[in-house]
Formats: C-alpha cells, structure tokens, sequence
C-alpha cells in the first residue's frame, strides 16, 4: 500500500522532491528498508519516494549510499523523538537496533522474550513503542543479541585470564578446570534469564533462527577450545569441539531444571561431564596400547606358523 | 565415541601407522594444554581476508596431508626396491610441508577438513595402488599429482598477489617455494620414465581428474 502510495506520487512529487533536496535529512542504507521506514518514518513520507525511484535498491543494502547527490549528514533529530539523545553524529540502523535490544534486556524476566520487551526498551531511549515492529514477532533478534553479547563478554574474560597468565600474575589452569570454569562462566550469565529461558531455547531452535544460532554456538565452542591450548591440526579438532558442544547443551537443560541454591547441581553437573570427557581420553589411550600390543601378539603368531609349516622356506 | 575408539585399532593395524585422521584414535582434550597463542603474537589476524586465507590453508593442508599418505603408500610397496631412496626423500620433503601448514593453521586458527579421514585412507590406496603398477605406475602417479598441485598452488599465488602482494607476503613465499619443491618432485618423475608406465595418459587424466575433485571439495568442507 505504501509502494503504491509512493508509486503515484513518484510522478508528481518527483520535481517536487528535487525541490526539497536540500532539506531532507541523510539516508542510511537500509537493512530492511520497509520495516524501518514504516516505523521510524512517519513524520517524513515524501523520504520513501527517492526510494521508491529506485526500486531495485529497496530490498537490497546497498554498499554505496543510492542517492545521486550524496549531501553531508544533517541532525537526526525526527528518529529520537522527545528529548533522549539527540546524537548529532551518524548512527546506523544497525546501532540503533543494538541500542533498543540492549535496553530491552533489563524487561525480559517481566515480558519474556518478546515484542513487548522490545517496545519497554525502546521506550526506554525515547524512541515510541512502535519501534519493536523493526523486529520480528517472535523476539528472535532479542535473544541473538543476547547471545552474541554474552559470547563477546566470554571471549574478553578467556583473554584478560590469558594475558594475566602471559604476565606471569596467574598460574595456568589445568585443562578440565580451565574448561570446568569458562562454561560456568558463559551459563552464568543466563542466570537472570533463567526463568524465560527455555522459551528462548525453543525460538533459538526455529528454522529460520538456527543458522545464526548454530553459528554463535560453534564459534563460542571454538573461542573456549583456542584459549584452552587446542592446537588439533586433525580430525580431533572436529571430536573435541563436538564434545565440548554437548557438554554444554546438556549443562544448559540441567540448569533451566535446576532449583537448588545457586545450581550447585549444574555445577556438579558439569564437573561430572568434564571428567568424563578426561576420562574417554585415557580409554582411549589404553584401547590404542592394547591394539598395538595384540598387532604385535598377531603377527608374532602368524610368522610363527609359517615357519611351522614350512611356507616360508624358498624352494 | 566408544565405536570410533573401538574402530581405530582395526583401521591403525590396516593402515600401517598413520599420524592423526581417523588412524590415530581420538584424543578429546589436549594432553598438557599447550600454550595458547596471545593474538598479537599469533599471525596478525586483522586486515587479512579471512574467507580467502581460511580456504587457501585448509585446502593446502589436505593437499600435504594426501602426498604424504600417496607417498607412504608407495614406501609401503616399494620402500625395498631401487626407488625407495627417492621416494623416501620426497615423502621427507612434503613430511616437512605438512608441518609448516599445521604452524600456519594453528597461527590462521583455520579449520581442517572434515575429508581428512577420507583423504588418509584414498592417498594411502592411490599410492599403494599405483606403485603396484611398478616402479614407472609409482613415477607416473607422482607426477600427474605434483602437476596438479603445482598448476594448484600457482592459482593461489595469482589470487593472492591479486588481493595484495604486501599483506600476504610471507604466506606467497611460503606458497612459491613450496611449489618450486612441487615442481622439482614432478621433474624427478619425469626422470624416472613415469611416461613409461603402463596406460600413462589414462593413469594421469584420472589422477589429476581425482586431485581436481579433491581440491574442489577441502576448499570447501
């Protein structure tokens, strides 16, 4: 409705735009260019015309900015609203979303992981409650972004422990602990959530999510294992991210059914898994010095039968 | 885990030994933690175009870690004949370009192919299977694979001086002797009459058709 809005007056408003040219504010380009301009733009309709000008640009992102006269940034002052920060400096939509689920977090344990947890925080900035519509229905992007965030936040504190052990300040942790307390650390973040967060596990799981959530899944594994010392240039490398994989997601349920006091049994839990996974390791040791052994045991008996028969001897 | 760890020592015992893949039996965590590499002292990760650097290790690795099972399959048949000093002394030589790549995926923190498994055991076969042909089928083997991973590593330089030549400096010298080495091994086995070797275009058309597919697919999984 809106692209038809926009496609009869692209006509008639088109000298009209060139006009106003020099008054209309910078354009980003847009992520997903509807949903924004939907939102955020009311106040400012003629601004979907130079975008309907160039349909094919619409849908896409495109890297340089598509409009022909590219004008110096003026103020955004009709996205902020009322008061809150009126940045006189660039903010990508991409920031801006960062800003709006940041602040979304602190409503999830009363909302969930939901649009109106978006639109609490949105409001939050300034920004209206219609805000939330920049996302999906499902609180998809909410939960993302808390993930990525809680990776990032892992990833610096495995690098301050690793600079403190590099400086000489702390003693290097043993494997199993070192592993025992980098995933304690990363699922005690999802102790405030902890209430909302099988709901978050459940969207994390829909198709359209588990790219992205398979992705920051595997590379917080990966993080974890480089600053645990895994050097595996073989297929171990598959074996122990897949291990410590599972480690993790079952550390994960136990913990959302976990009610004894500061999940002492998650802990105890994890630790259990861990040793176990030590343990694999030295079976498989043993089973490999006993395979070679018995080779040996093997082929020690078929020479001996060969020359017990005979076959050996060259006529 | 158990049937992998159960599966190994059949396949060790089969295999001769074999370092690491699916021949060594899966170690979960590393035994004494080696030290983990600050990122400043690791190779400088910024600035680099991880998707091309990523491919171009990964698939080098496998590249070395398949000539070295070729060549241990053809030390395994012909290892006691008049050949084996020259093979051996070509396996030493890729024995030594596996280890630079292993120090540059640890460096790069690039992924290993998931083929590597597959590519243990092929190469091993493709060598003890070519040098059952003889000493020619063993000559005529290495060159058909030396050529293509020479013409391999040739388009690595030309992508990479593409992107720029100063950036990846010490990944293209590594790359330029590496296929200098490449090129010399197909020239020994040039020398050693590969082109003599029973059915020799047929031989080398599928080898080479078999490299091609293995390069395709390491870039990629």
């Amino acid at each position: 409705m809106a692209a038809a809005a926009a496609g009869s007056l692209r006509r008639a408003g088109w000298r009209l735009w060139r006009g106003r040219a020099g008054l209309r504010c910078q354009l980003y380009p847009p992520q997903r260019a509807l949903h924004a301009s939907a939102v955020l733009r009311r106040a400012s309709d003629e601004k979907k015309e130079p975008l309907a000008s160039s349909p094919q640009q619409q849908f896409d992102s495109p890297p340089a900015d598509p409009q022909p006269d590219h004008e110096p940034q003026g103020p955004r002052s009709s996205y902020t609203g009322q008061g809150g920060q009126e940045s006189e400096d660039y903010e990508s939509e991409e920031q801006l979303q960062h800003r709006i689920l940041t602040a979304a977090l602190e409503f999830v344990p009363e909302h969930g992981w939901t649009a109106e947890a978006i639109a609490e925080g949105a409001k939050t900035l300034g920004l209206s409650g219609a805000a939330a519509g920049m996302f999906h229905n499902d609180g998809s992007e909410l939960i993302l972004h808390f993930v990525s965030q809680c990776n990032t936040k892992l990833s610096d504190l495995l690098e301050q422990e690793q600079k403190q052990v590099q400086l000489g300040k702390t003693e290097k942790k043993p494997t199993d602990q070192f592993l025992r307390d980098a995933l304690e650390a990363r699922l005690r973040m999802l102790i405030p959530y902890i209430e909302k967060w099988p709901q978050a596990v459940s969207i994390l799981l829909l198709p359209h999510n588990i790219p992205s959530s398979l992705n920051l899944l595997t590379s917080m594994i990966d993080d974890i294992l480089h600053y645990a010392g895994d050097q595996s240039t073989d297929f171990n490398w598959y074996t122990r991210r897949a291990v410590l994989t599972g480690i993790y997601n079952t550390t994960e349920l136990v913990m959302m059914q976990d009610s004894s006091p500061d999940f002492e049994e998650t802990w105890r839990f994890l630790e259990n898994r861990i040793a176990d996974a030590m343990n694999m390791d030295n079976t498989a040791k043993q089973v490999q010095s006993t395979g070679q052994a018995l080779a040996q045991g093997l082929m020690g008996a078929a020479v001996t039968i060969t020359n017990l028969t005979g076959l050996n001897q060259r006529r | 885990m158990a049937a992998a760890a159960a599966l190994a020592p059949a396949l060790r015992r089969s295999l001769g030994r074999p370092r690491g893949g699916l021949g060594g039996v899966p170690r979960p965590w590393p035994a004494s933690g080696g030290a983990p590499r600050l990122r400043s002292t690791a190779a400088s990760l910024d600035g680099i175009n991880r998707a091309v650097v990523d491919r171009i290790i990964r698939v080098d690795h496998a590249g070395e870690y398949g000539a070295n099972r070729i060549y241990a399959g053809q030390m395994a048949v012909l290892g006691r004949s008049t050949a084996g000093p020259v093979i051996q002394q070509m396996w030493n030589q890729e024995k030594d370009h596996l280890k630079k790549f292993n120090e540059l995926m640890i460096a790069y923190r690039v992924r290993p192919t998931v083929l590597l498994p597959f590519w243990n055991v092929a190469g091993f076969v493709l060598g003890a299977g070519s040098a059952l042909l003889g000493k020619k089928g063993a000559m005529a083997c290495t060159v058909a694979v030396e050529e293509s991973i020479s013409d391999h590593y040739n388009n690595q330089i030309r992508t990479l001086m593409e992107e720029d030549p100063e950036k990846y400096k010490e990944l293209l010298q590594i790359i330029k002797q590496f296929r200098d080495d490449e090129r010399e091994h197909h020239d020994i086995g040039l020398e050693h009459d590969a082109e003599g070797a029973p059915a020799y275009s047929v031989l080398k058309t599928v080898i080479q058709l078999g490299c091609k597919t293995a390069i395709f697919l390491s870039e990629r999984i």
